[in-house]
């Protein structure tokens, strides 16, 4: 009885201290209050509209997803070296995931191989690389981006003309594919010729000079495409400076504010627009799925859309084409 | 198998009517069933005032903004009714320098205008500040504020976010407010589209301020659902968040439950009036309405701890109530089984304690009776055995044919016969065929034949008589209790008395009883002798063994207590014993062989 007695009392003060610990229980296991989850973006460039409009949607992805995004670039966007170095001084830091826009296809393979050694997913963004490791490709399919480029050019040309390129950096896969898919879609045309493809290595100053001089070159040219975002600025001012704007026809890649304005004066009759915002958004949260282990679709692909005058102010055309800023 | 076994045992002792059983299963369903439904009704009322107030507290931070919103909006159409009434007060339009400096003034006032533009119906730049140059290709006339402007002249048109293409500046997100105006050019009146681009920063900055938890947040569209302002702007743009908008049409004011992200959202709508907006404040329930999962989590443990204080108290309160009577009953199985040495248990609650008490004294009791009749068995068995004894006394039976051996030598042979007779009806009675009882007048046949033959071995030293009171003859006694005390007397009496004896043996009523008595005129006792005697210290010898002590127990076994052996006695006057007997009366009595009444000399 005695026994009995004792553990009553026991029963009894766990009773009285139980309210105590009720109360505490329910804080303190939100996932609000989780670590937050490590990633480093590195891209192949830190400016321009493009890679901003990139950071811009990876950063509202690592504020959803509760991430600190560490976004860091050469100062080059060909300088393919210094990403290498970039990539390694990552894997010392051992984030939860790398998203990487390799600037050279094979060059960044190796040591993209090396992430998987530290155990760190790699999630490629815009332009893909030479490595098995990667969990998944989130960006634009380049080819099609380059035969839609090359469809609307055709157009406006015709199908007996002389029409020329200028690239950015050659070696990195996004460059190579837009090429190859608009040079495989020319080529179906006999009576167009692609006199001439220049690579800028992504500096505006540089594709400035080298439209000039093609332009000055080939005095006969019909149609000029740029296939990006910095080679397409240095193309459209070359054009703008020569007084070729409206005869000639150029077809510019992505939207910087520059290009847009021009397509408004019709000095650029097309743009090809990749979705930066929703890369980088989608990459960031890619990155997050694969660093919690989770399955990936092999691509993910995002829109490119061809613009012109006729439709970029449709609404969805110009939340597509316009940041939006407060 | 050890297992099942034990729970096969335990099954067994388990009985649903064990006290035990019923009172844990009452007390505990009851508790249960109790604690349970006040935690339920408590849980639901609490919810339900706290849901209220959550409403109640969504309603008025939506409520303030909406306040905030449509002040915000009407100092915007104030601004505008101004650029209005300077843009027609104005003479002349395109030649008024003041306009200018009074429209940059306006301009500068507020960081959230874009520009201010007045133009043709025909969509040509009238007038506007800043003073950039126009762009290329706008289609301002395919525009939705232009459109709208001219659709509805009277009234101040709002236009959805859109991208201001107008002027060779950057381009930008803006919400333009236009009107269908008359103004004055060239001394003509004439009707333009006057336009005011706002950009968001205010309206930003007010919808940011409000705090509806971490996820929460306020959202605006506009009367057909487009949306205005989104924090999240961008995404929704992009296509990767989507706001279910078409609910919140239905609505001006109001709220409602939204589930189609798979979480609980508390959606409250107001209406900003002067643009036709609506804001839309967006609550999660798992924020809002904590109070459920705080108070839900509580009471699961609390429910949890009661149950199981109750159950230990139950278990505890019904062991305390069942042990004892348990134990009591184990008792009474020891009891049952035959040992009544056992003493129950004393204690437990008070009833049972009563109980056990009483069953004790009861037990108690049993146990004396068991003893006593155990005695009496034994004492019945020894004195019947003494009475057989008695019937055939070889003692006796020697000395009487010893004196008869020699009063035939002597040829006395009248004493013979008479002694012989006597002798033959004294061991007929004797032995009466088994019976223990006979009727008084055997009895007294009995002693009379026994008397008759002492007188004869005893020469004439002393004198009987008998006499029986009317009726007593036919009453019933037991058998040979007289011969005991007149052989007693005889003996203990007369023998050593030297006057001639005398030994009267009388059967007559008194009060409600029987009385046989037999007196002598013997040597009589003491005090002392007479104590012994009757607690059985003196035994004779001689006699026929059945001592005066058995007569006792005999009759006081047989007939019970007032009835016995009752001695009067005075040293050298006499003995007087006393029989005290019931009156039974035999079913037939036989009326054959009267006692004699008077004296008779053996």
């Amino acid at each position: 009885m005695k026994l009995g007695l004792n553990t009553a009392k026991g029963v009894l003060l766990g009773l009285l201290l139980l309210p105590l610990s009720a109360s505490c229980a329910p804080d303190g296991n939100g996932p609000m209050d989780e670590r937050p989850m490590r990633v480093d973006m590195i891209v192949k460039m830190d400016r321009g509209d493009y890679w901003n409009t990139i950071r811009m949607g990876a950063e509202v992805a690592a504020k959803e997803f509760n991430v600190k995004l560490n976004f860091i670039a050469p100062d080059n966007e060909n300088d393919y070296k210094e990403q290498i170095r970039l990539m390694e001084e990552s894997i010392k830091r051992k984030p939860d995931a790398i998203v990487l826009a390799a600037s050279d296809y094979e060059a960044l393979g190796q040591v993209t191989d090396r992430t998987s050694y530290a155990d760190i997913p790699v999630v490629s963004m815009d332009s893909e690389v030479a490595s098995t490791k990667v969990k998944t490709y989130v960006g634009t399919n380049n080819y099609e981006a380059g035969q839609k480029a090359a469809q609307r050019l055709v157009e406006l040309t015709g199908k007996e003309s002389e029409i020329a390129i200028v690239n950015f950096v050659k070696g990195a896969r996004n460059a190579d594919q837009r090429e190859e898919g608009f040079l495989d879609y020319v080529a179906r045309f006999p009576g167009i010729s692609v006199v001439d493809i220049q690579y800028c290595g992504s500096d505006e100053e540089l594709a400035y000079r080298l439209t000039r001089r093609i332009l000055e070159k080939h005095p006969g040219l019909d149609g000029l495409v740029s296939l990006s975002a910095e080679s397409s600025i240095g193309a459209g001012r070359a054009v703008v400076e020569l007084g070729l704007g409206g005869t000639l026809k150029l077809i510019a890649f992505d939207n910087p504010p520059e290009m847009l304005e021009l397509l408004q004066e019709e000095t650029v009759h097309a743009m090809v627009v990749q979705n930066p915002f929703n890369n980088g958004y989608m990459a960031v949260s890619a990155a997050v799925k694969a660093a919690r282990g989770e399955r990936l679709e092999d691509r993910i692909p995002t829109d490119t859309k061809l613009i012109d005058l006729d439709n970029m102010l449709w609404p969805e055309n110009q939340k597509l084409l316009f940041p939006f800023v407060k | 198998m050890k297992w099942t076994r034990a729970i096969a045992r335990l099954l067994k002792g388990f009985h649903f009517r064990k006290i035990q059983v019923l009172i844990s299963f009452s007390s505990i369903t009851i508790t249960i069933l109790a604690v349970v439904l006040v935690s339920f009704l408590l849980f639901n009322r609490f919810t339900k005032v706290a849901e209220e107030n959550a409403y109640l507290n969504l309603g008025q931070i939506i409520e303030q903004v909406n306040a905030n919103l449509e002040m915000y909006v009407s100092g915007m159409q104030d601004i505008f009714q101004v650029a209005q009434d300077k843009m027609s007060e104005a003479s002349d339009i395109t030649d008024e320098p003041k306009l200018k400096e009074q429209l940059e003034t306006l301009l500068g006032t507020r960081q959230d205008l874009v520009s201010i533009a007045l133009f043709t119906t025909e969509g040509e730049l009238v007038r506007g500040v800043p003073a950039y140059p126009m762009r290329r290709n706008t289609r301002l006339t395919e525009q939705s504020w232009f459109e709208s402007a001219l659709r509805n002249p009277e009234e101040l048109q709002f236009s959805p976010p859109h991208i201001q293409n107008l002027f060779k500046s950057e381009y930008r997100w803006v919400v333009s407010m236009s009107r269908l105006i008359t103004y004055r050019d060239n001394s003509r009146d004439q009707e333009g589209v006057l336009v005011m681009d706002i950009n968001f920063r205010t309206i930003d900055e007010l919808s940011q301020r409000v705090s509806l938890g971490k996820k929460g947040y306020v959202y605006i569209i506009d009367s057909v659902g487009n949306i205005v302002y989104h924090p999240q702007q961008q995404l929704i743009y992009a296509g990767l968040k989507y706001e279910n908008i078409e609910p919140v049409l239905n609505y001006a004011y109001g709220s409602y439950v939204d589930e189609t992200e798979g979480e609980q959202r508390l959606i409250t709508i107001q209406t900003v009036k002067p643009a036709g907006w609506k804001i839309v404040g967006v609550a999660y329930a798992e924020e809002f309405l904590t109070t459920r999962k705080e108070l839900g989590g509580f009471l699961y443990g609390f429910l949890l701890a009661a149950i199981a204080v109750i159950l230990v108290i139950n278990l505890y309160v019904s062991a305390r109530i069942s042990q004892p009577i348990r134990r009591l009953e184990r008792s009474v199985k020891m009891v049952e089984k035959g040992d009544f040495g056992t003493s129950v248990h004393v204690g437990g609650a008070y009833e049972v304690e009563q109980l056990s008490k009483r069953f004790n004294l009861m037990l108690r009791r049993i146990r004396e009776l068991m003893d006593q009749i155990i005695r009496e068995q034994e004492a019945k068995r020894k004195s019947e055995l003494d009475v057989l004894q008695s019937q055939i006394n070889p003692h006796f039976l020697y000395n009487t044919l010893n004196s008869v051996t020699r009063m035939a030598e002597l040829g006395r042979t009248e004493e013979v016969v008479t002694t012989i007779t006597s002798l033959s009806r004294f061991f007929r009675i004797s032995l009466s065929k088994g019976d223990h009882i006979i009727t008084v007048r055997d009895e007294l046949e009995h002693i009379r034949h026994y008397l008759i033959i002492q007188t004869i071995r005893f020469k004439n030293k002393f004198t009987y008589e008998i006499h029986a009171e009317e009726g007593t003859l036919d009453c019933l006694t037991l058998k040979l209790i007289l011969q005991p005390l007149v052989e007693n007397a005889i003996h203990h009496g007369i023998e050593k008395s030297a006057e001639a004896g005398f030994i009267g043996v009388y059967a007559r009523f008194a009060e409600d009883h029987l009385e046989l008595i037999v007196k002598d005129n013997g040597i009589g006792m003491t005090e002392e002798t007479l104590g012994k005697l009757l607690s059985g210290g003196i035994r004779s010898e001689k006699g026929s063994g059945v001592g005066v002590t058995n007569v006792q127990e005999r009759v006081s076994l047989y007939y019970g207590k007032p009835y016995g052996l009752y001695f009067e006695s005075e040293p050298e006057e006499g003995t007087s014993v006393t029989i005290k007997l019931p009156i039974v009366r035999a079913e037939n009595p036989e009326n054959t062989d009267k006692p004699g009444k008077g004296g008779e000399n053996g």
